[in-house]
């Protein structure tokens, strides 16, 4: 109860509100999104859960900034970033955001410190960013302390997902934005990098909304949140409910 | 961004290589062809400056590019020219392009020429004094390996070594008038005539009474023959501009290939970077630095190429003049690294506006 009072006293990290998002598709329109409306304080860890195709991945790149909706209003840390043009929305993605994709997508020419230095740099847009984590901090808490000069082909794929979480965290991001983390990863592996966000959102209150398929991933999150056809369906608050739903 | 751009070139080798070499190609085109055209024309307009007269008298559809001459001109006009008021001497030269050497012979007129001359000074011997004797610059000599004393051969003749000069006046080789135009069989006749203003006469006023009395005759002021010789020799200014352009487009196209391809090959990279919130200026800016780099390294190879280019050149034809002055070295630079930016322009903003989630979605 406390924590729910705790939790409501705290400020939204993203407010989501009757958000549309059409792809046309030739002559025809494709509705992926038909008005989300949800709220993530700040501090959550938020899992989205759903069927291929329900909207999930649109609702994260959305909520990153790398698509403008339809319509509808999309507030990250306070910024109305569904109002904004394609600059400022780089920029807010740049000073607000952290992805965690499926497929790492880490820079393959480049070792593991620098793809870190590389995010820090372009958050200070080309110049060095003295903010945000120290980079062998960040490495010593995902345990890729003796990995730093590996490049990511040298790294294996637990490895290399926890270098994108380093890359995404450095520079404190108000928001975490994952997208099937553990999706590419064996068990071991995966477990490790979920007890790895589930860390960085106590250690340091990092605000996350991961998607996944998996129910034993989605667990580590604080909520779950089901998506189905485009829409919010209902908030799932443990994984009896998750099962009782029929959900996974 | 100089780590991403410098793992790059590394981890594209062949790709780096191929580009830095063709910026080099444009580089040494444009840095050997000038060289080689305005070193012809320097050394030309300098070499005429130096025989010492005010003015160069030659017949109206003459060029200044003396090789492109015959011998036309009644040596006997020497008289005409000498009665003009304020001119003190005139002395008639006959040239001859040696094809095989690539470069002139003067016949000139041992007395008339010293009266013109001023500044031919010989380190070793003297100018000839009977016919079939030759005397050759230091170039020439040194270039050759001759000396006061041994033979040379000209047009299929035998000629004495009389004297070694410095070398910057008149030709490579000189030998008398009278010899060269019997053996070119053009007897009595120049191609043209130097002459030398009477001191205290203002040189204006002198030219003036040239023109005036020899209105159908070619006449230049030798100060200006260098830049008269720039912009009236025939396509001298049409092939410089060529090469430019064509140098240009090497680099233009060249990189414009490597950038286009480099950035579908790493379109996925861009989403990437998009995704970390690099703006499209940044992104610009790394496509536009990577090809400045390769352009770059590019201009150093071409100056390395360039400088082993004309060394070969020069060991083959010691004679040939190069002049690259330092306007033509920039010129090149500038040249080479704008075609290449200008062809990276596209790509990079091709890059800068991809939609970051088609682009993460790449294969």
């Amino acid at each position: 109860m406390n924590n729910r009072i705790e939790l409501a006293q705290r400020k939204d990290a993203v407010v989501v509100e009757n958000l549309q998002m059409v792809y046309r598709v030739g002559k025809v329109d494709v509705p992926a999104l038909r008005g989300v409306e949800i709220t993530v304080k700040q501090g959550e860890f938020v899992a989205v859960m759903g069927p291929s195709g329900c909207g999930k991945s649109t609702l994260l790149h959305l909520l990153g900034g790398l698509l403008r909706p339809t319509s509808g209003r999309i507030f990250v840390d306070g910024i109305e970033i569904s109002a904004v043009n394609d600059t400022e929305r780089t920029r807010i993605r740049r000073e607000k955001i952290g992805f965690v994709f499926q497929r790492f997508n880490l820079l393959p020419t480049l070792n593991a410190r620098d793809n870190i230095e590389l995010a820090r740099r372009i958050h200070g847009n080309g110049y060095r960013n003295g903010s945000g984590l120290a980079v062998d901090e960040v490495l010593r808490l995902l345990r890729l302390e003796d990995k730093m000069r590996h490049k990511p082909a040298e790294l294996s794929g637990g490895e290399q997902q926890r270098l994108s979480i380093a890359r995404a965290v450095i520079n404190k991001p108000a928001l975490l934005l994952a997208d099937e983390p553990t999706g590419s990863l064996d068990s071991d592996n995966s477990l490790l990098v979920l007890q790895m966000l589930q860390e960085l959102n106590i250690r340091y209150g990092q605000t996350i909304i991961m998607i996944t398929h998996d129910l034993e991933a989605a667990s580590t999150a604080s909520r779950i949140v089901e998506m189905r056809d485009g829409r919010i369906l209902n908030r799932v608050q443990n994984l009896v409910y998750a099962r009782e739903q029929g959900l996974f | 961004m100089m780590k991403l751009i410098l793992s790059n070139f590394l981890q594209r080798p062949t790709r780096t290589f191929v580009s830095i070499m063709a910026v080099a190609l444009g580089v040494v085109l444009v840095l050997v062809s000038v060289g080689l055209c305005y070193g012809q024309l320097t050394d030309t307009a300098e070499r005429t400056r130096r025989i010492g007269g005010d003015f160069l008298f030659q017949p109206s559809d003459a060029s200044l590019l003396f090789a492109l001459n015959s011998g036309t001109l009644p040596v006997r006009i020497k008289e005409v020219l000498e009665k003009v008021e304020g001119v003190e001497a005139a002395t008639p030269i006959l040239a001859k392009f040696l094809a095989d050497r690539f470069h002139l012979v003067f016949g000139i007129d041992h007395e008339s020429f010293e009266e013109v001359n001023s500044s031919l000074r010989f380190v070793d011997g003297a100018l000839f004094t009977q016919p079939f004797e030759a005397v050759v610059d230091t170039v020439y000599s040194t270039s050759n390996q001759v000396r006061v004393g041994d033979e040379i051969e000209i047009l299929g003749h035998r000629f004495k070594v009389r004297g070694v000069f410095v070398q910057g006046t008149a030709s490579r080789v000189m030998v008398p008038l009278a010899t060269l135009q019997e053996i070119n069989g053009t007897p009595e006749k120049a191609t043209m005539f130097f002459i030398k203003g009477r001191q205290g006469v203002p040189e204006e006023q002198v030219y003036k009474r040239l023109r005036d009395r020899f209105k159908h005759y070619k006449i230049t002021r030798t100060a200006d023959l260098q830049e008269i010789m720039a912009s009236s020799t025939p396509v001298f200014r049409q092939f410089v501009a060529a090469v430019v352009f064509l140098s240009v487009v090497i680099s233009f196209l060249v990189i414009l290939l490597a950038m286009y391809s480099t950035i579908t090959e790493r379109t996925r990279e861009i989403g990437i970077l998009k995704s970390l919130g690099a703006s499209r200026s940044y992104i610009v800016q790394l496509i536009l630095k990577e090809s400045v780099l390769i352009c770059a390294a590019g201009v150093t190879v071409g100056f390395i190429l360039n400088y082993l280019a004309l060394q070969l050149i020069l060991a083959n034809f010691p004679t040939m003049p190069v002049s690259i002055t330092l306007f033509w070295k920039v010129a090149a630079a500038v040249l080479g690294i704008g075609g290449g930016v200008m062809g990276a322009l596209y790509p990079a903003l091709k890059a800068a506006g991809q939609d970051p989630v088609k682009a993460l979605g790449y294969e």
